[in-house]
């Protein structure tokens, strides 16, 4: 039993370092470049400089927090869809479901690095406003800002793994990773004060990942204490672990139905 | 008990066709077969493409669901006892595909021996040894995207060989390599039956199956049409002899009158380049050469040859000229 762990604990942290290095398309220094730091900070000057001229220069640091916690999505979602979903174009799926292979530390170990590559992508962003956007930061407590996007990152990652396990049905990584992307630039309220959007929107942002991540981080920035964020982060992880669930049954119907109907190498 | 034993298995297609019209079609690609492998044995499947040698592999592997009946690798159930037969058996399908290309070869050694549960200790030592094995321990901390055909082909065969299985099922190993890459596979096949291991080999390569396999099944449109030693079978034709005709650009007509004399037993027509090769199986011998020179007046005719017939020659005339 204990042995078995050990080896389910292996397989979680060997298969988090190698399919990151063997799946994550971007993992070359030009397309890591590009799509984790030069994209992200035309993202944000972008959305910051619209957002200021709609609504003030006052309103700077909204936009600047709420991209930089968006960058988390980065990571959460594409990384984390291409290193589930890549399996399916190196062929390798009918190799994976023949072992006996512990699926959920297969399944969720795939993100694992995902989940460090996304907490880098947020600081990032956060760094980008302060030294090129005049972010304050001073009354921010950097532990509890920390433990903010941690949290953000692993639920984001969650919501990312229930997208990879969709990628396998549809065979369409990017169309699923742009979509969601985008929508979640609406939804998360990165861009948009989530009160004026129409009720059923509001439900919809307030059971997705990042919205309360993006809500807490720019509270602990304005200088509130990690009490008066507590429940949003309690709910923020549990939604990322409801979310991990779901990818996780969904990649085991995936593997069922593959095997029933004999699809498990279409590309 | 038997390695591997399988009953009455069948598996059919339904793959839908059309978007909004949408039907489906029935393809039967394993039509009720039975057979069984002793421990240590090399046993061959042989059929032309689409015969219903990969389904049966996939089926064994536990990667797809039988339609009816059951197959059980040292007595588990395939199906229902899949957590069970998944760390007796290895495998690989045949092609590149099915490694990942942006790890060395090590690396991707490293990875499946976690996911096959090998002791960190074991596969310290087991990976060199397998990289040697395959020939490729020079190579091993390439990446795999460099690699050969052939040497991705060797690497899915130390990747099935980690977890030290008793059972092995290589379908295919030497397809689209070249003949020396071919050569190094077989070698590598011979090393593991020289290892005691029991192997399912299919294949569509005659001489393949007949220098390796102990017993052959010959699968045709998913039915085994034949299941023997490979001596055994070449019975089926001990009677024939094999005129080897080379013409060229012979018209589907004079193929079709050939076919109709009653001396000529089976006809296959390779194409080789510019030219055409006729083996035709007769129990004439060599007097038949005059009647079918004279079928083939005006054409241009290269060398003749008769032969006695090989192994080949007994898979053509059970598969029919359909084979490859």
């Amino acid at each position: 039993m204990f042995h078995s762990l050990l080896l389910n604990i292996r397989l979680f942290f060997r298969g988090a370092v190698l399919s990151y290095i063997a799946l994550f398309r971007w993992f070359t220094p030009p397309a890591y470049l590009a799509s984790k730091v030069i994209a992200p900070l035309s993202y944000m000057l972008f959305f910051v400089v619209l957002g200021t001229f709609a609504t003030g220069k006052e309103s700077a640091s909204f936009y600047i927090i709420g991209n930089s916690v968006q960058m988390a999505a980065m990571s959460g979602i594409y990384g984390v869809t291409m290193s589930i979903g890549g399996d399916r174009w190196d062929g390798t799926l009918p190799y994976l479901f023949a072992t006996p292979a512990n699926r959920l530390a297969l399944f969720v170990g795939r993100a694992a690095i995902h989940v460090l590559d996304g907490i880098l992508g947020v600081f990032l962003g956060l760094f980008w406003g302060i030294t090129l956007l005049g972010l304050d930061v001073s009354k921010t407590d950097p532990l509890v800002l920390s433990v903010v996007i941690l949290i953000t990152t692993f639920s984001t990652s969650g919501f990312g793994l229930l997208l990879g396990a969709l990628s396998l049905l549809t065979r369409n990584i990017m169309f699923v990773n742009n979509t969601v992307f985008f929508l979640l630039l609406i939804f998360s309220g990165a861009n948009l004060n989530l009160s004026l959007l129409p009720e059923w929107m509001q439900t919809i942002s307030w059971s997705l990942p990042l919205t309360r991540g993006i809500a807490s981080a720019r509270k602990i920035i304005s200088g509130s204490a990690f009490i008066e964020i507590a429940p949003l982060m309690g709910t923020e992880f549990l939604i990322g672990v409801l979310y991990i669930l779901l990818g996780f049954l969904l990649f085991r119907w995936f593997e069922f139905k593959a095997k029933r109907k004999g699809t498990l190498e279409v590309m | 008990m038997n390695a591997i034993e399988v009953d009455n298995l069948r598996r059919i297609y339904r793959p839908v066709m059309g978007i909004f019209r949408r039907k489906v079609k029935e393809i039967v690609a394993v039509d009720d077969i039975s057979f069984y492998v002793k421990p240590g044995e090399l046993f061959g499947i042989l059929g032309p493409n689409g015969a219903g040698k990969t389904t049966t592999v996939k089926i064994l592997v536990t990667i797809l669901i039988p339609t009816s009946g059951s197959a059980r690798i040292q007595g588990f159930d395939v199906v229902r006892e899949a957590e069970k037969v998944r760390p007796r058996i290895g495998f690989i399908l045949g092609g590149e595909r099915g490694l990942y290309w942006r790890l060395s070869g090590v690396d991707n050694l490293r990875y499946f021996a976690s996911l096959y549960h090998v002791d960190p200790g074991i596969s310290k030592s087991r990976i060199p040894y397998l990289m040697e094995l395959v020939g490729l321990e020079d190579r091993g901390k390439e990446k795999v995207e460099g690699y050969s055909r052939g040497m991705k082909q060797r690497l899915h065969i130390a990747r099935a060989l980690l977890h030290d299985p008793d059972i092995l099922f290589l379908d295919e190993p030497s397809i689209g390599l070249d003949p020396i890459g071919a050569r190094e596979v077989r070698e590598v096949v011979r090393n593991l039956q020289a290892e005691k291991k029991t192997i399912l080999l299919t294949t569509h390569y005659m001489f393949e199956a007949d220098a390796l396999c102990q017993r052959i099944a010959v699968i045709n449109h998913g039915k085994i049409v034949a299941l023997d030693t490979p001596e055994a079978l070449k019975e089926v034709v001990k009677d024939l002899h094999i005129i080897e005709v080379e013409v060229f650009g012979i018209p589907s007509e004079v193929i079709e009158r050939l076919q109709a004399k009653g001396f000529i037993e089976n006809l296959a027509v390779e194409n080789v380049e510019q030219r055409q090769v006729l083996l035709i199986q007769t129990a004439r011998g060599s007097e038949a050469v005059p009647d079918i020179l004279a079928i083939l007046n005006g054409l241009r005719v290269g060398k003749i040859s008769v032969r006695e017939p090989t192994l080949e020659d007994a898979y053509v005339r059970l598969v029919g000229n359909k084979g490859e």
